[in-house]
């Protein structure tokens, strides 16, 4: 609870009539080989920005091995039977584009961007690396090999760490458990391992094409048809994973760092997917209590008491389940204090209704925010994907800010009590245990790693 | 200064001082950075919290950042709300409202921030706050930026008034407007807000001018959490806004554009001596000092920090030795093209639109006193020829004009509780 009081401005001016938002019209069309295709124009610079998307991401390939579709895509640029890596990369430099290829627990994309006046060669680029890649022996080779000094380095991040326990923790047995490969799990990938995955996902029915930007779009979706209509593929198979257990009371998880000046505190509980009909109603919960920088929690820990620099909540949705977490680094002497904040918070907003100004604040915000994507190509990119990767209905966008204007006090209360879920938060905190470990005890039964995952007394 | 655009029913408005963290007092390391943080403690009219919560409940985003030679406050809006943005930015350049309590409070959060950062991270700091004391003599160019904590520690509110008194001055200052805003309207506000505020005394610059570099300059920093050696060679920029400047951009585009540029293809891709090779000149329009195009390089264990800078000085010797062809000089034109309008679109994100421009047009006032730069500074590197580049190569990428840094992982783990030390 702020400890000062709050002054409040005086003589701001109004705000004025809001002009209207105005999504760009998008061109949907299904090519006969099943492959989405999405086009909005934008005429903000001469360029364009798309993604092909793949359904599938290391969580279906994780009966495999972890991280599979991430070093998947990762070869995936390095050659093709028409072009060397070499080629390849300056290629891409000739038409002044940016490509990258990777993948995440739900989809594997290729990402990019260039100048609207070199669209056919790029979108050629991206047909020869989604049908043609040749995964050269010594390219798999050496992207192994940095991939094992990559999995190194990360155990040295505290954020790392911190969202790697959670998600397991969250996530058990599931495939959403795995952030990242083991180093052993790096020096057993095969190429024959990754070739089976691109056989397998990279394909039209499997796909998703989204292009933004300074073209037209009817001269633009018969290029789309000139370059990507004659590839062929079938849908992969779906595999399904039980839910994740039920995680009931407070556990506590210290991740042991020696030497580490700062506490990394990272707390979660599982919550919805984008789809489910809660979702505008979360969003709204969560910016309120520490999803903006006017947000109780950041109000609370760093402009009042000054715990930490960067304390944040979110809502993280993958495809088949969500979770909610709050994350603060904070100052070694201050976990026990900061973690009493982060509940109180929580709670506060599970037992007090929201006063109706603080309401009318948030969705303003959460309203306008959303509306800046429009601003830019790749702003535009990000939710047409958004919508489309997630299913969600055609008039998404253009219902948003309704919804989030018709919420209330009372449905704020009932997703709070819902989905803050205070009395199961799973902890994690990564730091040095000699500073933090008593403090970190205060709030559950207490499990210590070291930063390789191993289990100490 | 105003860029209209009305694709989208949002406008980013924008304050830059000329003044960063290069000249902030001696003694008071920091203080440029730490003095940002207190401009969003509270002014006149809006106390503590409410340029935070009058900015994001109009539902817009803000922040602001602190570099070598520039301050920033910006904001991104629904443009009906541009009107309330004009106002907070008024009323925090006309009189800064904040006590000692305030200062306290953001010293922690500071602090916290230099933690997670720097101290607390692998790698934290590298380069940009190891490179300075070894590269530079001038304390302007060569203090910690960041701040070391004991200067913090003792800035106190007579410093900060000081500092706003100085250097946050209409004079000293561009306001500007981008996007869905008519000219007249921008510029009306402008003058019903800030037309009042009574200008200050010319804010003196002390001279950041460098000794003349005659020798090659090295040190070392330990890693305390990472795994991989790292380097990282700085060479001494040419002019801004010169002939030379230009070809240093493309040069630079040469060595470190992506994938395709030299140092990642040789050392990574080839060599496979390391696992990053990267960077360049930071923020190319954007500073107003000495300043350096810098290489990272993150190695393999197995590869010494001498062969591993023998196999960078190899790609430089090449550049030297035989220059660019025509045909990579034109893709680096066609490449920085394209690059040059994503950098006016965006530049930071989805969430700050036109924050690119914002900077070029803020930068190219305040220090060159031409906004229309904007529009012509593109000729200048695509007029770049191949034996200029080579030119550039052989003048600018000498070792005497040179300054490298390694950092070194410890072998063993820290023990606990080794204490704050500065990583820089």
């Amino acid at each position: 609870m702020a400890t000062r009081t709050v002054e409040v401005a005086t003589g701001v001016p109004g705000l004025s009539a809001e002009r209207a938002v105005t999504w760009p019209k998008r061109t949907k069309a299904w090519l006969s080989n099943g492959l989405e295709v999405i086009l909005a124009e934008a005429h903000s610079i001469p360029k364009f920005h798309g993604e092909l998307f793949f359904r599938s991401g290391n969580a279906a390939v994780a009966d495999r091995a972890s991280g599979l579709a991430e070093m998947t895509a990762t070869v995936v640029r390095t050659g093709t039977t028409k072009r060397a890596s070499r080629q390849i990369e300056e290629d891409l430099r000739r038409i002044g584009a940016d490509l990258s290829s990777s993948a995440g627990a739900d989809t594997s994309a290729i990402s990019f961007a260039g100048l609207s006046e070199f669209a056919e060669p790029l979108l050629g680029m991206v047909n020869e690396l989604a049908r043609e890649a040749a995964f050269p022996e010594a390219e798999f080779e050496r992207e192994r090999r940095q991939k094992l000094e990559e999995v190194k380095l990360e155990r040295t991040q505290p954020g790392f760490l911190a969202s790697e326990r959670l998600r397991k923790v969250l996530f058990g047995a599931h495939p959403y458990a795995q952030v990242s490969p083991s180093e052993a799990q790096v020096a057993a990938y095969k190429r024959e391992d990754l070739q089976k995955v691109y056989r397998d996902s990279y394909t039209p029915e499997n796909g998703l094409l989204l292009l933004v930007g300074d073209f037209d779009a009817q001269a633009m979706m018969k290029s789309v048809e000139n370059v990507f209509g004659a590839w062929t593929g079938k849908k992969p198979e779906t595999k399904t994973y039980a839910a994740p257990a039920q995680l009931r009371g407070r556990r506590v998880y210290l991740v042991h760092v020696p030497g580490a000046v700062q506490a990394q505190i990272y707390a979660g509980c599982h919550a919805i997917t984008r789809k489910h009909p809660d979702w505008v109603k979360l969003g709204l919960t969560n910016s309120l209590y520490g999803g903006a920088f006017n947000s109780r929690l950041v109000m609370n820990i760093r402009e009042d008491k000054g715990y930490t620099y960067s304390p944040r909540s979110g809502v993280h949705a993958l495809r088949q389940h969500g979770y909610f977490s709050v994350s603060a680094a904070v100052r070694n002497d201050v976990v026990a204090a900061s973690l009493t904040e982060v509940f109180y918070e929580m709670d506060r907003l599970r037992s007090v209704p929201v006063p109706a100004p603080e309401l009318a604040d948030a969705q303003n915000y959460l309203s306008g925010v959303f509306s800046m994507g429009l601003a830019t190509q790749d702003g535009l990119l990000s939710q047409f994907s958004t919508v489309a990767l997630n299913e969600l209905p055609d008039d998404y966008l253009e219902t948003y800010r309704q919804k989030v204007r018709t919420l209330t006090s009372e449905d704020l209360l009932a997703t709070a009590r819902k989905y803050l879920d205070s009395a199961n938060m799973q902890i994690v905190v990564v730091g040095d245990r000699a500073q933090i470990e008593q403090q970190a005890a205060l709030f559950g039964e207490l499990e210590i790693f070291d930063a390789q995952g191993k289990r100490l007394d | 200064m105003i860029a209209p655009d009305t694709t989208a029913p949002v406008v980013t408005v924008g304050v830059y001082y000329k003044i960063g963290f290069r000249l902030e007092p001696q003694g008071r390391s920091g203080f440029a950075h730490l003095f940002e943080h207190m401009m969003f403690q509270g002014s006149a009219n809006a106390p503590k919290m409410q340029h935070i919560k009058l900015i994001n409940s109009s539902g817009g985003t803000l922040n602001g950042s602190t570099s070598y030679d520039v301050t920033n406050y910006y904001e991104a809006v629904p443009s009906n709300a541009l009107e309330r943005v004009l106002w907070l930015e008024a009323d925090r350049m006309r009189a800064l409202k904040v006590d000692d309590e305030n200062l306290k409070n953001q010293r922690d959060v500071v602090k916290e921030e230099v933690r997670v950062n720097v101290m607390n991270q692998p790698y934290g700091g590298f380069p940009w706050l190891d490179m300075p004391p070894v590269a530079f003599r001038n304390w302007a160019n060569a203090h910690n930026f960041y701040g070391d904590f004991a200067d913090l520690d003792a800035a106190d509110l007579k410093d900060v008034q000081a500092f706003f008194r100085t250097y946050y001055v209409p004079n000293n200052a561009v306001l500007l407007m981008l996007g869905d805003v008519k000219a007249e309207e921008g510029l009306a506000f402008a003058k019903k807000y800030f037309a009042d505020i009574p200008a200050g005394a010319a804010p003196p610059f002390a001279d950041p001018s460098e000794p003349k570099q005659a020798e090659e300059r090295r040190g070392n920093v330990e890693e305390k959490f990472g795994t991989l050696p790292a380097m990282a060679i700085g060479y001494l920029l040419p002019a801004r806004r010169t002939a030379d400047w230009c070809a240093m951009a493309l040069l630079d585009q040469a060595l470190h554009g992506g994938r395709a540029g030299r140092m990642y293809r040789e050392l990574v891709l080839e060599k496979q001596i390391a696992v990053e090779a990267e960077g360049g000149i930071d923020d190319l329009f954007g500073y107003n000092g000495p300043s350096q195009m810098t290489t990272r390089i993150f190695h393999k264990p197995e590869y010494s920090s001498e062969t591993t800078l023998a196999a960078f000085d190899a790609v430089i010797q090449e550049v030297q030795q035989n220059g660019i062809s025509a045909d990579e000089l034109e893709q680096l034109k066609v490449k920085w093209r394209s690059d040059y309008y994503a950098t006016l679109e965006g530049g930071r994100g989805g969430s700050m639109p036109k924050y690119g421009l914002m900077h070029l047009l803020a930068c190219f006032t305040l220090f060159d006193s031409e906004p229309q730069l904007v529009n012509s500074i593109l000729d200048g590197f695509l007029a770049v020829t191949r034996e200029e580049i080579q030119a550039a190569a052989k003048k600018y990428l000498q070792r005497e004009k040179r300054a490298i840094v390694f950092r070194k992982p410890v072998q063993s783990s820290a023990p606990a509780g080794a204490g704050e030390k500065e990583a820089a």
